[in-house]
């Protein structure tokens, strides 16, 4: 058992001579190094970003997910396309995952993702077939719109003091009203066939955005080369630098972590709830067209249950719903965990109802191997276990 | 009954700096409490132990207690206090070592073994629901049920009125605990105590949040314990309250016990050394010379009005002004509900505008404080009362914490310059001589002393101009006290000056310059330090009442 710092630093010698401090430094002539300083080594480095990336148990369920993947499958598993295939399945709820862990780490919920997916991706196809938008116009529109909705959310739930739970639940339904109403309960294809009896330029360059198969940059990169793969990776790393890399994320942390230590640091609690369900709402609207591309149409009832799905990413990543806690890259790999879960179930021809029971228990494991205090209570249990044998007792 | 006796390992770990002998310690402790010697003690601890991963918390710790006698623990934050009372109170699942409860081994693994055996404990943050009457509270999970199987309530009610009784309080027991004061509440938890036929009662810092009166009135409920054979455990990092209480005194140091002694006889002086290890003499007065000369205030505040708020347990403040020069250290005293927290926090922003109103200057200029944020940006920070909930993120390192008012300074281009901050909170954090593993520790694993010193730094790194401390050194031990004050004395004489609010007069004449009494939310009088005594703040805080009490 090695003693702590603060135990073995005290210097009592010269604190005697010393008795009040007359220094203001007193303190910290007591041996006290203050390590990960600027001159921290290569492996504090790694310790102090590590705990940024997700927990290592994320990583180990990954490793696991895989190679049972190969096990059963093989090949039919271990290929590009295969896994570029599950992942483009599984990127708009990444997105909205990604979103999701902003507002979690702040201590609340968007329940309103899966309905503003569905509002993006009509709207992306009602701009692509009736307004004759161009791509690169459609996606932002799409991402303006979701963050109108998301600023909705964001008002009601730091202005009007309503619980995210409540305010986003409304908005759930309210969201979904609005597209059903707008669609006419139908869905809107996006393949459009030209005069020519080809697929018109348009709908071509839409269908980049999510069909499988269909690549950015020709046939060359198969992984990134596919939009949903690229979109999705794109947001991870934006949302996980500004999370840990600006002031703004790190306000994100400390509004979730004590909202009252936060306002009295300065801190502009309402304005950052505000921007997390917004920047909420604008990820969704991203999702959106990339669903419509992928499904070929925009379905009114696009998304439904997607907000649990995102949920259940964020907190095998090793969020808390109670806030402060958690980190996008941990969300990104409680994605891959759900994604490629789906697929080796699926290749293993697992029934979907056997599906939805495992990735339930898979929730209720992360969430309970993940806990920070798990290593310290099996390191109790264990004591305690060989405290009963001789050897242990004599220890004492 | 004594304690076992020290190993050779055992004495060569203690550092004998203060030339404290412990074997005169233990002849004094077996020859104290003449009156109940001759009785077995109720309970008894020996050679108790904890280790968490990387720390041993306690070590060979023993402690005995007598029916009706008052033990005190006192020991630096960190010590081994709170460790020492969890073990006893069931709240760790393992531990080494032996408890005897009248004479037998008994264990406690859970809290409910603890509560079986009649060994109640009220901690320092208390344990009420706050949206529950006082009586459900005193009978929370052993509710008093009619023969239908629902809740009785007539039956429950005048029970806890009964025990109510005995703790002295006149309070509804239909009363919501959210709508109680603190020290109502602390009595409260000793009724719920007192119904479960408590025979040892562990009080962790009863009185930090109580005025003077209420605290008289607690020490008359602990007597009446006593006389009916319970026996106490009290944790109290103040020596006047153990002087009156306390029969003996037990001290711990870093994890390991220290000594005991009767508490009649003991010295202060004696006391202290032994819980710091160092000799600590009586803490310095602020001295004359560093008293700023007559100058343009850097803070003036006329005439604050707020509104009270009683779900928020706010009191109103009608008309205070107050002036702080650069360099001044001006302390706010008055008794619970004077309004001092409110006129720290009114200056500091934390008000909506439209609950105040007063004119503000900083520096000569206007000064409007609408919000924390615009404070710091003036450069007016607060210190709040509560750490935990007001001032920390707990879950987040000393990093986080330390640089979270001050990240603008480290930005390019919008972002964190990973290098410069650290830079900056290392220099802070060793400077204060915070005493953590890193800075990248989590903060809430620091003791009490350590935490408001990241509070502290936090501060330092936006360059205050002015810097409101309420209760700067609750909870906090005597050497990081002392280190505090010095550190309060050496930014004034760069020339930033304090408002100061503290509950404890010693500490406000030992502190200030000047001091302003409130009562009821008004000044009522004015000293300077130097020769103010107790009695006449005392005087002034207790003064105008039955004039105010129309107006609030």
């Amino acid at each position: 058992m090695t003693t702590p710092p603060d135990i073995s630093g005290r210097q009592p010698a010269s604190s005697a001579d010393d008795p009040v401090g007359t220094e203001v430094t007193a303190g910290a002539t007591g041996g006290n190094p203050v390590p990960d300083g600027p001159a921290g080594g290569p492996v504090r480095r790694a310790r102090r970003i590590l705990p940024l990336l997700g927990s290592l148990q994320g990583y180990i369920g990954l490793v696991l997910i895989v190679l049972i993947g190969i096990g059963t499958q093989g090949g039919r598993f271990a290929n590009v396309d295969n896994i570029t295939n599950a992942i483009g399945y599984f990127a708009p709820r990444g997105i909205l995952a990604v979103g999701m862990t902003l507002v979690i780490i702040a201590a609340g919920i968007d329940l309103s993702v899966g309905s503003l997916l569905a509002v993006g991706s009509t709207a992306a196809a009602w701009l692509l077939t009736d307004a004759n938008w161009p791509v690169v116009a459609i996606v932002p529109a799409c991402m303006v719109i979701g963050a109108v909705f998301g600023l909705a959310n964001g008002a009601g739930t730091g202005l009007l003091r309503i619980q995210s739970f409540v305010m986003t639940l409304a908005m759930m339904t309210i969201a979904r009203g609005i597209v059903r109403e707008f669609s006419n309960n139908t869905s809107i294809g996006t393949v459009v066939i030209g005069s020519n009896g080809e697929l018109a330029p348009g709908s071509a360059q839409f269908q980049k955005l999510g069909t499988p198969g269909a690549r950015l940059f020709g046939g060359d990169v198969p992984l990134l080369g596919y939009f949903p793969v690229l979109a999705l990776v794109v947001v991870v790393i934006v949302f996980q630098l500004v999370l840990t890399r600006t002031r703004f994320g790190r306000h994100v942390y400390a509004v979730g972590g004590n909202p009252t230590a936060a306002r009295l640091s300065g801190v502009n609690v309402t304005a950052v709830t505000i921007a997390v369900f917004t920047l909420s709402g604008l990820l969704a609207g991203l999702a959106g067209p990339i669903s419509a591309a992928y499904n070929a149409s925009a379905d009114p009832q696009a998304g439904l249950g997607y907000e649990l799905d995102a949920i259940a990413a964020v907190v095998i990543g090793g969020a808390s719903l109670a806030g402060g806690r958690g980190s996008v890259v941990g969300t990104f790999i409680g994605a891959l965990i759900l994604t490629l879960l789906d697929n080796v179930l699926g290749l293993n021809s697992v029934s979907a109802n056997w599906q939805l029971i495992v990735k339930g228990l898979i929730v209720v494991v992360a969430v309970v191997i993940q806990r920070p205090e798990l290593f310290s209570e099996l390191a109790a249990w264990l004591r305690r276990t060989l405290h009963r044998s001789p050897a242990g007792a004599a220890r004492g | 009954m004594t304690p076992p006796e020290p190993t050779a390992a055992d004495n060569a770990q203690v550092p004998n700096v203060i030339g404290y002998d412990l074997d005169t310690a233990r002849s004094q402790l077996s020859a104290a409490p003449s009156a109940a010697s001759a009785e077995a003690p109720l309970l008894e601890m020996r050679g108790i132990g904890k280790s968490f991963p990387g720390v041993q918390a306690l070590r060979d710790v023993s402690l005995s207690v007598r029916r009706g006698e008052v033990v005190a623990l006192l020991g630096e934050n960190g010590a081994g206090k709170s460790t020492l009372i969890n073990v006893l109170s069931g709240v760790f699942g393992h531990y080494d070592g032996t408890i005897l409860l009248d004479g037998e081994p008994v264990d406690i693994h859970t809290p409910a073994d603890a509560q079986r055996l009649g060994i109640s404990t009220i901690h320092q943050e208390l344990n009420l629901v706050p949206d529950m009457t006082v009586a459900d509270n005193i009978f929370l999970g052993r509710e008093r049920r009619s023969a239908a199987g629902l809740v009785d309530r007539r039956d429950t009610n005048a029970r806890a009125r009964a025990l109510l009784e005995r703790v002295g309080l006149t309070v509804s027991p239909r009363r919501l605990v959210r709508q109680c004061r603190v020290a109502e509440q602390q009595l409260i938890e000793v009724a719920k105590a007192l119904s479960l036929n408590t025979r040892v009662l562990i009080m962790d810092e009863p009185t930090s949040a109580l005025a003077d009166a209420e605290v008289r009135r607690l020490f008359e409920v602990i007597r009446s314990l006593t006389a009916d054979g319970v026996a106490i455990v009290y944790i109290s990092h103040r020596l006047e309250e153990l002087e009156e209480l306390a029969d003996s005194v037990n001290v711990l140091r870093d994890g390991r016990w220290i000594g005991a002694r009767s508490m009649r006889g003991a010295s202060r002086d004696e006391l202290i050394r032994m819980m710091v290890g160092r000799s600590v003499a009586d803490l310095p007065r602020r001295p004359a010379d560093a008293r700023p000369t007559d100058e343009q205030p850097r803070l003036s505040v006329r005439d604050l009005h707020l509104d009270p708020d009683p779900r928020a347990g706010r009191v109103g403040l009608n008309g205070v002004s107050l002036d702080v020069r650069p360099g001044e250290i001006v302390g706010l005293a008055g008794l619970m509900g004077a309004g001092r927290t409110e006129t720290l926090e009114a200056v500091f922003g934390a008000y909506p505008a439209r609950a105040f109103r007063g004119s503000f200057l900083l520096d000569g200029r206007p000064y409007q404080p609408h919000s924390p944020k615009q404070a710091i940006r003036r450069g007016v920070v607060l210190v709040a009362e509560d750490r935990k909930q007001q001032s920390l993120v707990l879950d987040a390192s000393v990093k986080f914490n330390t640089s979270l008012a001050a990240l603008g300074r480290y930005l390019s281009f919008g972002w964190v310059r990973g290098r410069r901050e650290r830079a900056a909170v290392s220099d802070e954090v060793r400077r204060l001589g915070v005493k953590t593993s890193g800075i990248n520790t989590r903060v809430g694993t620091l003791s009490g002393g350590n935490q408001q010193k990241v509070v502290l730094a936090k501060w330092l790194l936006t360059d205050p101009r002015v810097i409101l401390l309420d209760e700067p050194t609750r909870g906090i031990d005597v050497g990081a006290k002392s280190e505090i004050y010095e550190l309060v004395n050496a930014l004034a004489a760069q020339g930033v000056g304090f408002v100061v609010a503290s509950s404890e007069l010693p500490e406000l004449l030992r502190m200030s310059d000047r001091i302003v009494v409130l009562s009821e939310g008004r000044v009522t009088a004015e000293f300077d330090a130097e020769h103010a005594d107790q009695e006449q703040i005392l005087e002034a805080a207790m003064g105008r009442r039955s004039v105010i009490a129309r107006t609030s």
